[in-house]
């Protein structure tokens, strides 16, 4: 191997190794900000109102 | 007598300057590719957005005329029109600019939904090193092979930002070489896609993608911006502005402005940028032994990024639980050809699966391959410039 090539395959390798490092902490950044901001669906206003007030209803004597 | 005389040599010397005078095989054969580029973008549809402005730009770049007279007609001529909006490409100016808008109509959900397919993304970067290895081994300067293995991550801006640092003078090569196989992607990949998948992974289908929060949404660019700016802040100018038109997109407040960065603003650079590429591509400076040997190596890195991505998926699968299995369909698109690279995968898809849409799950690798390829991008300058 000339030294050329080997500077070669060193500067291959780390390009790779430096991308999938890079994609691997957005990945686990992706990861973290599901786990610290789930989606949670919201509610129509006029449904959750309806559901308070039935609760509301069932819980009186 | 006298008159005649100089009637003779004043038509004489209007002959000199036409393009008949001055006309080389080399301009016809570059005028045929530049016929044969609008035929291709106008009867077959491939990239026309690109290939009409190249093709003209051809047309118009190779216009013969009397070099010697300082015409300042070229694009190679200091101080004519075509050379100050050709500084857009040499300077690189226009790259980022066209990040800016791909930015503000990317939708990065499918990757944020399912972040494992951003790994594809950068499996799909060997396309890039493997060129750069192969252009070195055929006796390019490491700075040309690493403007070369650029053409591999299927993205045209950034490998012209890249030549524009590495190798100027291999810019039109390197340029026309990316958007021609940009062009070409629904014909090279597929071959590779059947090859290297058995017809069952074809089949396979995966689980729709959760739904992704707005502020999700938002955060995405901003941490997108924060890690390229720590980890490589050479491919600060693409991923700075892919993610800053992606927070336009995305903020829900800069409506305005992320309609521009989308409409206009990338319809004109993207304009000034094909046209000037074409005509960069002058028969006497770019018909060379040269630009025959990137136009190779450029298709083989199209194929080794191709396959990159569809093993890798392979690969990928072998660790992964049966119900999380992904078709390995989707790995072509890896490649950062957005969205075309995306549409074979649902195409190929339904041949097999008419009922199986994979276009939504191939979105993930194909913007993360936009990512990768910018990364990879800022790696090479990192070393070689």
């Amino acid at each position: 191997m000339t030294p050329i090539f080997e500077k070669t395959l060193l500067i291959a390798t780390i390009g790779m190794a430096g991308i999938f490092l890079f994609m691997a902490v957005f990945y686990l950044l992706i990861r973290a900000l599901d786990k610290l901001m789930p989606f949670q669906e919201k509610k129509p206003a006029e449904k959750w109102s309806e559901e308070t007030a039935t609760e509301k209803e069932e819980e009186e004597p | 007598m006298n008159t005649l005389i100089s009637l003779t040599d004043n038509l004489r010397t209007f002959w000199s300057y036409t393009g008949f005078y001055n006309a080389e095989p080399g301009h016809l054969i570059m005028i045929l590719v530049g016929l044969v580029f609008i035929y291709l973008a106008i009867s077959k549809e491939y990239e026309p957005l690109l290939l009409i402005p190249i093709g003209f730009g051809i047309l118009v770049g190779n216009i013969p005329f009397n070099e010697a007279a300082n015409l300042q007609v070229g694009i190679y001529e200091e101080g004519s029109v075509f050379n100050i909006l050709y500084q857009g490409v040499v300077r690189g100016w226009y790259p980022p600019l066209i990040f800016l808008g791909i930015g503000a109509m990317t939708d990065f959900s499918a990757l944020i939904a399912n972040p494992k397919l951003i790994l594809i993304g950068a499996a799909a970067q060997f396309g890039i090193f493997g060129a750069y290895i192969i252009a070195l081994q055929m006796g390019f300067a490491p700075n040309e092979s690493g403007a070369i293995g650029i053409i591999g991550g299927a993205d045209g801006p950034t490998a012209i930002f890249t030549t524009s640092k590495l190798a100027p003078h291999l810019l039109g090569a390197v340029a026309i070489s990316a958007y021609s196989y940009m062009a070409l992607v629904p014909v090279i990949q597929p071959p590779f896609m059947r090859l290297l998948t058995t017809k069952k992974e074809r089949v396979i289908r995966m689980k729709t993608p959760r739904v992704v929060s707005q502020t999700e949404k938002i955060l995405f660019p901003v941490m997108g911006l924060l890690l390229t700016a720590f980890l490589v802040p050479s491919g600060l100018p693409l991923l700075g502005m892919l993610f800053f038109g992606n927070l336009l997109k995305e903020s829900g407040v800069t409506r305005r402005l992320a309609e521009t960065a989308r409409g206009p603003l990338i319809d004109t650079v993207t304009i000034l940028l094909g046209f000037t590429v074409g005509a960069s591509t002058q028969a006497t400076t770019f018909l060379r032994v040269e630009s025959v040997k990137v136009f190779a190596i450029g298709a083989l890195s199209f194929v080794i990024a191709t396959c990159a991505g569809l093993l890798f998926v392979k690969i990928l699968n072998l660790l992964l639980p049966k119900e999380k299995k992904i078709n390995p369909l989707i790995g072509n698109a890896g490649v950062s050809a957005v969205p075309d690279a995306a549409r074979i995968s649902q195409s190929i898809g339904l041949e097999y699966d008419p009922a199986n849409y994979l276009l939504m799950h191939a979105m993930g690798p194909n913007v993360a391959g936009v990512i990768g390829s910018a990364v990879a991008a800022g790696i090479l300058l990192g070393f070689l410039y």
